[in-house]
């Protein structure tokens, strides 16, 4: 994925189980967004509130957990292609956002559409800026000697030193 | 019954997403995150042409919510658009970031209105 950056720990022999991953979190990302929007019935010109509060919480969790999966965790599996990028990445929504800003336009309610793209704008990145920031104890101390759990965590097969620790 | 065809879609969506990224992310080979720039363009212009034709053609309602909710809003993703253009900012690749939100806004935009106009009329 090109939220990839630099470290990558999808090294895996086993594409058929990550893309099985992807497809489940796809599916529970998607049945959260449909029930955000069944919740929060959207009125076709006003402020549509299920794509803003769905595209800032995903960006709140992806900051969050691909930050702890690159820089905190010892090496995982299956939790960017679960999480990441199956739940959040179908959780959260683009083109929805476009169509909705498009159709907001041209009902002549272009101050709205514009309050809501530079809001969801704002808001998606200073959300994926505090997930990043809360994974690195920036904003609640995580304690230093005390690396984050891993989830895929077996047992006593710990990795070494400098893996999941404080950065630099 | 339309929850299960909501969920199979979103599946879909995040695979066809996954497959997507991986073959524009190889060729492409740069920092700039073309694939999800890719990804977005191209639902947005999906998602256009089936809202205006259930619209303006009565497509039905179900299958607006399981190809546009479902497939086509899994497939595009706002959460690893914002995500890197954090990522971009933050190794102070400035220029990047900036054209990451506005290459993605404009041309999704452009594309939802294009999908609209073309869902209206055929």
């Amino acid at each position: 994925m090109s939220q990839g950056g630099p470290a990558h720990h999808l090294r895996t022999s086993e594409p058929a189980l990550r893309i099985g991953a992807i497809a489940s979190g796809g599916a529970l990302g998607t049945l959260a967004r449909y029930g955000a929007d069944r919740a929060l019935v959207p009125d076709a010109t006003g402020f549509p509130w299920a794509t803003f509060t769905v595209n800032v919480v995903g960006s709140l969790l992806v900051g969050l957990l691909v930050t702890l999966v690159v820089e905190r965790w010892s090496p995982t599996r299956y939790v960017r292609p679960f999480a990441v990028i199956g739940f959040c990445g179908g959780f959260t929504t683009f083109s929805t956002l476009a169509v909705e800003v498009a159709q907001r336009s041209q009902h002549g309610r272009v101050s709205l559409a514009v309050g809501y793209l530079v809001a969801s704008l704002v808001a998606g990145v200073v959300a994926a800026a505090l997930g990043m920031a809360l994974a690195r104890g920036r904003i609640l101390p995580v304690p230093r000697d005390r690396p984050v759990p891993d989830p895929d965590d077996l047992g006593p097969l710990s990795p070494g030193p400098g893996s999941g620790g404080a950065r630099p | 019954m339309i929850v299960l065809g909501v969920m199979v879609a979103g599946a879909c969506g995040a695979v066809l997403r996954y497959s997507v990224d991986h073959l524009v992310q190889r060729r492409a080979g740069s920092d700039f995150p073309l694939g999800t720039l890719v990804i977005n363009v191209t639902g947005s212009l999906v998602l256009g042409f089936l809202t205006g034709s259930a619209l303006h053609h009565g497509v039905s309602a179900t299958w607006l919510t399981v190809a546009g909710t479902g497939l086509i809003g899994a497939y595009t993703t706002f959460s690893t658009f914002t995500f890197d253009t954090v990522r971009l900012a933050e190794a102070e690749r400035w220029g990047l970031s900036l054209l990451n939100v506005a290459v993605s806004i404009a041309l999704g935009l452009g594309a939802a209105a294009l999908g609209l106009a073309l869902g209206s009329a055929t």
